[in-house]
């Protein structure tokens, strides 16, 4: 699985019971996340998708290629909500 | 005096400032309201005639006086002629006309004095019964004023714009002079926080508690906020799960009776 994950740097959050709820200041927007989004948000500080897919791997007991089934999915719609942005590469 | 002398200074005498301010509480935020245009003094001194209190140490909010630009680091919001600009050391408003802009402004001004202080305005009316506050919040048209009319005489702290902060080890509703419908002086008065209603108009009367995430959920639309940055808003997710990891918020569903009570009672 390529590429990786950071949050969106203008949103403000806050885990809510193991979840997320997120808040876009500039139109106020409120977003909630679910577990399995809520795990790959809190591991969105520039990690690649691979090392989030072998954790829910591991956290979740499910196989990698079903890990990495549902985080392409999930992270889909986060990038198209603009929660996070993917790179292909680590810059700096 | 000499005249010759005046005359040869090259920079304008300044007038000593002789405006006393109004000076008024809301929601222990103490305020100092310069405001030299009479026709817009006579209104506001009636309309917070409750919340008058003298404080030597009021934030300065200037009204309408000759506007200067915006610095870095101020806050400022327009709202339709008028604006609001608010620094460390005061507030200035320009192009308040009547005591409704003076009102909507100072409400703006509050949200941002409050949010530090672990406070915030919120959509709601608080009833006090046995000395503790009740907040039943919504948004327009959720019930708030008649949840208000369907409370005794003299227990409504506001209908329509609750303030509630944490203080002296707990969380308080205050009164407030913002209403809605009842258009009251207010009651400057504060009382500790029982519970949070969530209005829901609804067959039958009953209370269903909400999740920490439900609660939040529901109050984030409620809460006036003006501001789009994003360590305000991170400020504000804190204070609102501080609240409602103390006091219980619940979805009162009711059919516009004073049944309501019965339910929160039990």
């Amino acid at each position: 699985m390529k590429g990786y994950i950071v949050r969106n740097p203008k949103l403000a959050w806050r885990e809510v019971d193991g979840e997320m709820v997120i808040i876009s200041p500039e139109d106020s927007q409120v977003h909630e996340l679910n577990e399995t989004a809520s795990l790959i948000w809190k591991h969105a500080d520039g990690r690649s998708l691979e090392e989030i897919a072998e954790r829910i791997s591991t956290e979740y007991e499910v196989s990698l290629e079903a890990a990495r089934a549902d985080i392409g999915e999930l992270v889909t719609t986060l990038e198209q909500k603009q929660l996070v942005f993917v790179a292909t590469e680590v810059k700096g | 005096m000499n005249l010759g002398t005046m005359a040869e200074l090259d920079y304008p005498v300044k007038r000593p400032d002789t405006c006393a301010p109004l000076q008024i509480s809301i929601g222990n935020v103490p305020l100092s309201l310069f405001i030299r245009d009479e026709t817009l003094l006579g209104p506001a001194v009636r309309r917070y005639r409750e919340f008058a209190q003298n404080s030597a140490n009021g934030f300065p909010v200037h009204l309408n006086e000759p506007e200067t630009r915006t610095k870095m680091g101020e806050f400022s919001y327009l709202l339709d002629d008028a604006k609001l600009i608010l620094g460390s050391r005061g507030a200035k408003f320009y192009g308040v006309r009547h005591e409704y802009a003076l009102d909507s402004l100072l409400r703006i001004l509050l949200t941002m004095v409050l949010l530090p202080q672990r406070g915030f305005l919120l959509h709601g009316a608080t009833v006090v019964r046995d000395g503790r506050a009740y907040i039943f919040f919504g948004r327009s048209g959720a019930g708030k004023s008649t949840v208000a009319s369907l409370s005794p005489e003299g227990s409504v702290l506001t209908d329509e714009i609750s303030l509630l902060r944490y203080s002296d080890g707990c969380w308080q509703a205050h009164g407030t002079p913002f209403w809605g419908e009842f258009r009251a002086a207010g009651i400057n008065r504060l009382f500790p926080i029982a519970g949070l209603y969530l209005l829901k108009q609804a067959s039958d009367d009953r209370a269903e508690p909400l999740s920490l995430k439900e609660a939040l959920r529901a109050l984030l639309p409620c809460v006036l906020f003006f501001t789009a940055e994003k360590r305000a808003h991170e400020t504000l997710l804190r204070t609102l799960m501080g609240l409602i990891e103390e006091i219980p918020c619940h979805r009162l569903h009711f059919r516009r009776n004073a049944e309501f009570w019965r339910v929160i009672a039990a």
